[in-house]
């Protein structure tokens, strides 16, 4: 019994000590990958899907010319469709604007990441956009899907598809 | 044996092999590449860049003179303008290129990149700096404080390059962020050849008379074609004291290349003086 106390004891601090990093580590890696998005507004993808025809993902989450992925639509791309005449449009667009406050991104890399959609979307070798996002045609409200982005599930599908796997592939 | 685990096998499709001529002749020592380079790669600024071993700048413009300059008489100092950056070196072996850096490296921070670039993420450093001594050429450098962007120079950061924190080791990586930015704009325009990709750094872009010169080592069309740097009497490499025996005793050489592992820059430099050749290279032909 005593030996079992002391040895309690002796192995406490480390148990103490990695739950303590474990904590901090997971909140600061959270941090970087915006855990916490915030979403202004119960924003439906199915409905889009279905009503506009918006099958296509590249209608909104399109790219620049010179190839840099435009990530979440402006107010803009709403009114491509939207021409804001119903009551509820009209108060949305009075209200909302891309400069006041902008969505966040569940899924926001780190600074030292440079991940380029055009490659991995538009190459010989390419990927879905639900492999890393989740089935977000099919998805009725803004919540997260999919989770984190560790770099281990780009490593395994670089691995499987025979891509490079170096550092400087995605890296800077 | 180096640390990490390598590829043995090569499996990107990536052919070209990027390195870089600088023609110190045509060198004026007007600085633009020092400038670019740092705007580029989000430097920062500090209050005091006469501290040479704490100062941060990944290219480097070194003034350097034939004689002592207090014993020299008037009309016989020589002075040249050499800049350096990361050589990109690699070892002997070209199946697996590991520079001293990637070597000692104990957390594969830096790397050897499919196109021979040496890779740093500044945000794996764990600021060891063994990769620091180990550079025959001091082209890495340590940010000893936190980088600082006074102003308006916040705004002007280039996002495609990460901002170091403080006590992490960076290092020239020749702009491998515009031959990323370049892909995305060929494969936006329908070309998804890895190979078809050309891009020119930071430096090289800014250079006023055109003496810096990039591109692939591999390629007979390139301005930097390898085989023909080596037979040019006017190219030299930091010192890498070896090339002097490739024609002169090519069995010594032979020998030497195999005992020992030579960095191998993939910077060349040309010059007619013989006196910054000599300097260079480390090699005396008397």
């Amino acid at each position: 019994m005593k030996r079992l106390r002391s040895l309690l004891l002796f192995f406490l601090p480390f148990v103490v000590f990695t739950y303590g990093s474990f904590i901090v580590f997971q909140a600061a890696c959270d941090r970087a990958m915006s855990v916490q998005a915030e979403k202004l507004l119960p924003f439906n993808h199915k409905s889009h899907v279905t009503k506009y025809d918006a099958s296509d993902c590249e209608l909104c989450h399109g790219y620049y010319d010179n190839g840099r992925f435009k990530g979440l639509p402006t107010v803009g791309d709403c009114k491509m469709c939207h021409d804001g005449n119903t009551a509820k449009e009209k108060a949305f667009f009075k209200g909302f604007k891309d400069t006041d406050k902008p969505w966040t991104s569940w899924v926001k890399q780190p600074d030292l990441v440079y991940f380029s959609h055009m490659a991995v979307m538009k190459n010989t070798k390419t990927a879905r956009c639900a492999s890393c996002h989740g089935d977000k045609a099919n998805s009725m409200t803004t919540a997260k899907i999919k989770g984190k982005m560790p770099m281990g599930r780009c490593m395994d599908c670089h691995t499987s598809l025979k891509i490079s796997n170096a550092c400087t592939v995605c890296h800077d | 044996m180096s640390g990490h685990a390598a590829p043995k096998k090569k499996v990107s499709d990536m052919k070209r092999l990027w390195g870089m001529s600088i023609d110190l002749d045509k060198c004026t020592g007007c600085g633009a590449c020092q400038v670019a380079c740092s705007q580029e790669n989000n430097m920062p600024i500090f209050d005091d860049d006469s501290d040479l071993p704490k100062r941060v700048v990944f290219l480097d413009l070194m003034k350097v003179t034939n004689e002592n300059d207090k014993d020299a008489k008037f009309g016989e100092v020589k002075v040249a303008y050499l800049p350096k950056m990361c050589m990109q070196c690699a070892g002997n072996d070209p199946e697996n290129p590991h520079p001293p850096c990637v070597s000692v490296c104990p957390v594969v921070a830096t790397d050897v990149g499919d196109d021979g670039v040496v890779s740093q993420i500044w945000s794996r450093c764990i600021g060891c700096r063994y990769c620091q001594a180990s550079c025959p050429y001091e082209a890495r450098v340590f940010h000893w404080w936190k980088p600082r962007y006074e102003g308006s120079f916040q705004e002007g950061l280039n996002p495609d390059v990460s901002v170091s924190s403080r006590g992490a080791v960076v290092k020239c990586t020749f702009c491998s962020h515009i031959w990323k930015r370049e892909r995305d704009r060929m494969i936006a325009k329908g070309i998804t050849d890895i190979n078809a990709v050309q891009y020119t750094p930071a430096c090289v872009s800014s250079c006023p008379t055109g003496a810096m010169k990039f591109g692939d080592l591999k390629d007979p069309q390139s301005p930097v074609y390898e085989e023909k740097l080596r037979r040019d009497p006017r190219a030299v490499r930091l010192v890498h004291s070896i090339d002097a025996l490739r024609d002169t005793n090519p069995a010594e050489y032979e020998r030497r290349m195999k005992i020992k592992d030579f960095p191998n820059p993939k910077v060349w430099y040309l010059t007619s003086n013989e006196w910054l050749r000599e300097k260079l290279s480390g090699f005396k032909k008397s």
